[in-house]
């Protein structure tokens, strides 16, 4: 089916996301869609599935005008999205999951054999092994539910499909079955429009690429022609600027680990050293996170010491972790980093509700130097978080910490799922940081950015530091071999 | 300097809430002079004149077919208002949230259930601001209404009492059921064990709530049934324990063996004496509580009969001070006259 | 957001108010009128402060209403029975509250038995323990005890002064102190919370232990302003002042809400419930009618919410 575009348009009160947008989506193509956050991208998304109204255009499906009232219209004009966010129900099968409205026998009991049948089939065509039919979501690795989002998607057996950031929490591995996958659905003349932050797979799994920046329409782009700097140029509309790689690390040890064990990882041992960036890389799963945690003091170690600046700490909670100069900012930022309901001001002072009275026009005060230094695009810093952008969240988290003047800020994956410009800054943040003294542990799962930013990148497997690698003599190639052998 | 303003500010606010205190009067209570209250009189009767029922449950069927049926006729009869107002549960400090809000629009009277010995205080309340109130039902203990008309809980056991020992010819196990700690259970409680400790083969069991709850009564008397096979008599002091005691005795196949006494006699419990299932009802004459009631603040209001120039400045209440209405027997040999 | 709740509420008071006085000139706008009403209201308003509390970190206990007849209950017990000095009194059940919020507290956060099956629970048990004391009810308190129920200070009667002083003191409190500030963090996101160095169970136990402490008050204050322990005190309690605190701008999923929003509801509640009686209403329609004004009012928010996004 042939999927177009015309002239659409919708504001959102003063906001403009997005103005006289046309695009035209050719039967079987794999299409991505670009743009920074807060271009329009996901406007356009809940247009197409019926979320929201445009205020002008139309929607053309195969040059007839549709209007897509809601989710169940949009799927039955054959039109169907995978979210970012998981929309999956722990306590069912994966069978279950993925028909919401199962086959039936009489008395509407549930037809469990023709249900598995059907889910089986549907695993097999997308080469799914890791799990069967029968499930628990709940058991499944965030990487899997992906793709059981996907299947669900898939199950509707849609003309689109539309997909938002769908490597976002996949192994490589797991991507390539997702793009094996979405090879097959292009054969059989699926359309699918792909909405990505990473310029790589773009390139491997897109036809087209279209571009949009501040809700305009940018430019429609073949991957065959066009290298990642274009359509980054486009995007950001400058040229990538290549951020400041010089080291500020020095000899003295900051923080030193010895023999830590704890759930999901053991004997882990390295030194950090005052403006060292120390990258920690590995699959998802290796055990970097609960390191962190541990380490910061939100879930207990079973042994090993940490030595800061030579003495010895216990942190047994956050607090602990806090007062003894660490910070940390966790990897699943809506549920584990931010009060979505709260401003952004709050949100800066939250690490520091001890001790002290609660100070509103301070709070702004401060929170408003932090909005202009990590140049946090707001209203004003009253702004609730959730009406902000991912990048500007992180900002706005990364503004918290340093807030707790932290000797040693751990960073877990703290680009993922924001867009180039943002990513940027916050590079260029975590560099001037190390610059003034600070030591960060760096935790990512993006190859590009572990080397790109680590003095020195340790490489995690199964809980344990598989090697340290200097990063003048180490490689992609190195580290992908050390973390998934 | 500032300071010390501060401060002597700070002590003038201090005294000042002093001085705004007023304390409540000490002698509250039954020893306050009953006489000393002046209360409102008019010389006409308009058809605004509204009479206040203050009650608590008031969508319990006895309250609704007995007390407010009557009080509703009355002042239709009469041409006046009748309000009944008060929270749809057993809800004591509701009922006096209640009581409390209707005093300051001075009503010509007040008919107060008397639910609770916790409600003297709002009921002297009512009296001091001047508005003839009666409480029915309960006497409230403590308190200083006008008038007080009800039944005499004492007589209403010891004749369950004397009709219990008649029946099992002055032998035999039995137990008394009804919710334990309210004054007029207890009192009806009493009665009916004087008149058992005069009778040594009559051997008293025990106490029992329900709760006024039908299916507890029953869960009980099930119980009582399986404990002493030999149980003998049962003797209910609220609503619902007839219907519950009947229930189970009935289920357990002991009809006309184990003997029933009961109160109230509501179309369930004459329905259960005809059938021979309860042998013996004492009811109370809960539509001369509120008839009569609203009658006594009707005269209290419009002088009818006065013993002085002025009763409410000369301190004379001019009606009675407590009424006993006494009760109905019902058995079988009468039932047929009671069932409608 | 809430804000607005504040606004919307105060206005919709306001209104009622204008109306009524029109509809009952005599009777509805009189001082002696709504010092009533403010009396009824002010041992509901202090359990909805603690409840707010609770709502803002994303919690609820059930065992309120149950927590008032007990404190009463034991202070009454003591007294009559026992003959104990009305402060020891008022001492001993005001612990005895604070024993129950740190008992429910401690099994909620450190066993891990889910709030509102534990308060459920406990509403049973300690309800039970009130009947225990107070029987039938304990009248004829010593002077003392009924003085501070009932001492009139400018002509209000001091629950409502009480009611006023802990409404602005918590509203000091959630507003420039940091620990109580936590709260909202902890309702907003309890794990982001604690990744921020915010020791989450402790602050809930502490707010637990707040909340049993302020029924507690709340019993001594009814049972003395009454002049009687009744085992009916505090009945229903526990859902009229989560409703009231619901309408005052509280959310179920925690994070929201303003201790003022609090008086504001258990306001409005009361004011609906005053009317009714001078409409001569029957006592079932205040429930009916209180039950439609709390779905129009979330329904509504719900609807608002909808459009902006």
């Amino acid at each position: 089916m042939k999927l177009g575009l015309k002239n659409i348009a919708k504001s959102f009160e003063v906001v403009k996301a997005l103005q006289d947008v046309s695009l035209e989506f050719h039967e079987g193509e794999v299409h991505a869609i670009c743009g920074e956050n807060g271009a329009g991208k996901s406007t356009l998304m809940n247009i197409l599935t019926g979320n929201i109204q445009p205020d002008a255009g139309s929607i053309l499906l195969d040059n007839q005008i549709v209007t897509i009232h809601n989710n169940q219209q949009a799927r039955s004009l054959g039109i169907n999205i995978v979210y970012q966010e998981r929309s999956l129900t722990d306590g069912l099968s994966v069978a279950e999951n993925i028909f919401p409205l199962p086959p039936t026998k009489s008395f509407g009991r549930i037809n469990f054999v023709q249900l598995h049948q059907q889910t089986k089939a549907l695993l097999q065509q997308l080469e799914i092994k890791e799990f069967s039919p029968a499930t628990m979501v709940a058991t499944l690795s965030p990487a899997q539910k992906t793709l059981v989002e996907i299947a669900k998607a898939l199950a509707t057996n849609p003309a689109i499909l539309l997909l938002d950031e769908p490597t976002a929490s996949l192994t490589d591995k797991e991507t390539t079955i997702l793009f094996s996958v979405i090879r097959t659905l292009k054969q059989r003349g699926v359309t699918v429009l792909y909405i990505s932050h990473r310029m790589a797979e773009i390139k491997l799994i897109a036809d087209r690429v279209s571009v949009l920046k501040d809700g305009k329409y940018q430019d429609t782009l073949s991957t065959n022609n066009c290298t990642t700097e274009d359509i980054i140029r486009l995007m950001v509309g400058r040229d990538l600027q290549q951020v400041d790689v010089a080291t500020h690390s020095t000899e003295e040890v900051v923080l030193s680990v010895k023999n830590l064990c704890g759930k999901g990882f053991s004997d882990i041992s390295f030194d950090l050293k005052k403006g060292e960036i120390f990258g920690l890389g590995g699959l998802v799963g290796a055990g970097r996170t609960e390191l962190a945690m541990a380490i910061f003091g939100a879930i207990p170690a079973d042994g090993g010491t940490i030595l800061k600046n030579g003495h010895r700490i216990h942190n047994n909670h956050p607090k602990q972790g806090i007062a003894n100069g660490i910070a940390y900012l966790p990897e699943e930022r809506k549920t584990l980093g931010v009060f979505l309901q709260k401003s952004i001001a709050e949100n800066i002072v939250s690490a520091q509700l001890y001790g002290k009275g609660y100070n509103v026009k301070a709070n702004n005060q401060k929170a408003g130097e932090y909005a202009k230094t990590l140049n946090i695009r707001s209203s004003s810093v009253q702004q609730l978080m959730s009406k902000l952008s991912g990048g500007n969240q992180q900002k706005v988290v990364l503004a918290k910490w340093l807030n707790t003047q932290p000797d040693v800020l751990i960073v877990d994956e703290p680009t993922h799922g924001i867009d180039i410009g943002a990513k940027l800054e916050i590079y260029k943040i975590l560099k001037q940081l190390t610059a003034d003294g600070k030591s960060i542990l760096l935790i990512s799962s993006e190859m590009e950015e572990l080397l790109l930013l680590s003095d020195r990148i340790s490489v995690m497997r199964e809980g344990k530091i598989k090697g340290i690698l200097n990063k003048k003599e180490t490689s992609e190639n190195e580290i992908i071999k050390l973390a998934a052998q | 300097m500032i300071h010390s303003i501060k401060a002597f500010l700070f002590y003038l606010f201090f005294i000042a809430v002093l001085v705004a205190c007023e304390a409540p009067p000490r002698t509250d209570g039954a020893n306050k002079n009953l006489e000393s209250t002046e209360f409102i009189t008019t010389d006409s009767v308009s058809p605004d004149e509204e009479y206040v029922m203050i009650t608590t449950a008031i969508n319990m069927p006895m309250y609704v077919n007995h007390d407010q049926e009557a009080f509703k006729k009355w002042a239709k009869k009469m041409g006046v208002k009748a309000s009944i107002l008060g929270p749809s549960e057993w809800d004591i400090p509701a009922q006096i949230a209640t009581f409390e809000q209707v005093i300051p629009q001075k009503p010509a009277g007040f008919l107060v259930n008397g639910t609770d010995p916790g409600i003297a205080q709002v009921i002297n309340k009512a009296v001091d601001a001047g508005i003839p109130t009666v409480v029915y039902d309960s006497d409230i203990p403590g308190a200083r209404q006008h008038s007080f008309i009800g039944s005499d809980w004492y007589e209403m056991g010891r004749l369950q009492g004397e009709r219990m020992v008649k029946i099992l010819k002055g032998k035999g196990k039995v137990v008394v059921m009804g919710i334990l700690g309210m004054t007029n259970m207890e009192a009806g409680f009493q009665g009916f064990l004087d008149v058992i400790k005069k009778y040594p083969a009559m051997e008293f069991i025990g106490k029992y709530d329900d709760k006024a709850n039908v299916e507890l009564a029953a869960k009980i008397t099930a119980d009582l049934i399986v404990a002493h096979p030999d149980l003998a008599g049962v003797a209910g002091f609220d609503g619902n324990s007839g219907p519950g005691i009947a229930l189970s005795v009935k289920e357990a196949n002991k009809i006309g063996k184990i003997k029933i006494t009961t109160v109230d006699a509501e179309p369930e419990h004459l329905q259960l004496v005809k059938e021979g299932v309860i042998d013996y009802l004492v009811g109370q004459k809960r539509e001369l509580f509120t008839q009569m009631g609203a009658q006594m603040l009707f005269d209290m209001r419009h002088k009818t009969i006065a013993f002085s120039k002025n009763d409410a400045k000369a301190g004379v209440v001019p009606i009675p001070k407590k009424i006993i209405t006494g009760s109905i027997e019902i058995d079988k040999s009468n039932v047929d006259l009671f069932i409608k | 957001m809430i804000k607005d709740r504040i606004v919307t509420l105060s206005a919709t008071i306001l209104l009622l108010c204008i109306v009524m006085s029109f509809l009952f000139p005599g009777q509805f706008p009189t001082v002696g009128n709504f010092s009533q009403i403010m009396l009824n209201l002010s041992i509901d308003t202090i359990v909805a402060v603690g409840m707010m509390l609770l709502m803002i970190a994303g919690v609820f206990d059930l065992s309120v209403g149950s927590i008032v007849a007990f404190s009463g209950g034991l202070a009454g017990y003591l007294m009559y029975y026992h003959d104990v000095n009305f402060l020891v009194a008022i001492a001993a059940a005001l612990s005895g509250s604070l024993l129950i919020g740190f008992i429910n507290g401690f099994l909620i956060t450190k066993i891990g038995i889910n709030p509102m099956i534990q308060t459920l629970a406990m509403m049973g048990v300690v309800r039970g323990l009130a009947l225990m004391l107070s029987g039938a009810g304990i009248q004829n308190f010593p002077y003392e005890y009924n003085y501070i129920g009932q001492v009139k200070i400018l002509s209000l009667q001091s629950p409502i002064w009480y009611m006023f002083a802990i409404v602005l003191i918590f509203s000091y409190l959630f507003k420039n102190i940091a620990f109580f500030r936590r709260y909202y963090f902890i309702g907003s996101n309890e794990k982001a919370a604690h990744l921020s160095g915010i020791e989450v169970e402790k602050m809930k136990l502490w707010g637990f232990v707040i909340v049993g402490l302020l029924a507690g008050i709340a019993g001594i204050l009814l049972s003395s302003r009454l002049g009687a322990a009744l085992s009916t005190s505090g009945k229903g309690l526990e859902l009229r002042v989560i409703t009231a605190v619901i309408l005052g701008g509280a959310s179920l999923a925690g994070g929201q809400g303003k201790i003022v929003g609090a008086f504001l509801g258990a306001a409005f509640m009361g004011i609906v419930g005053n009317i009714l009686i001078l409409s001569r209403v029957s006592g079932y329609w205040q429930e009916i009618i209180l039950g439609i004004i709390l779905i129009l009012a979330v329904g509504i928010d719900q609807l608002i919410q909808k459009k902006v996004a």
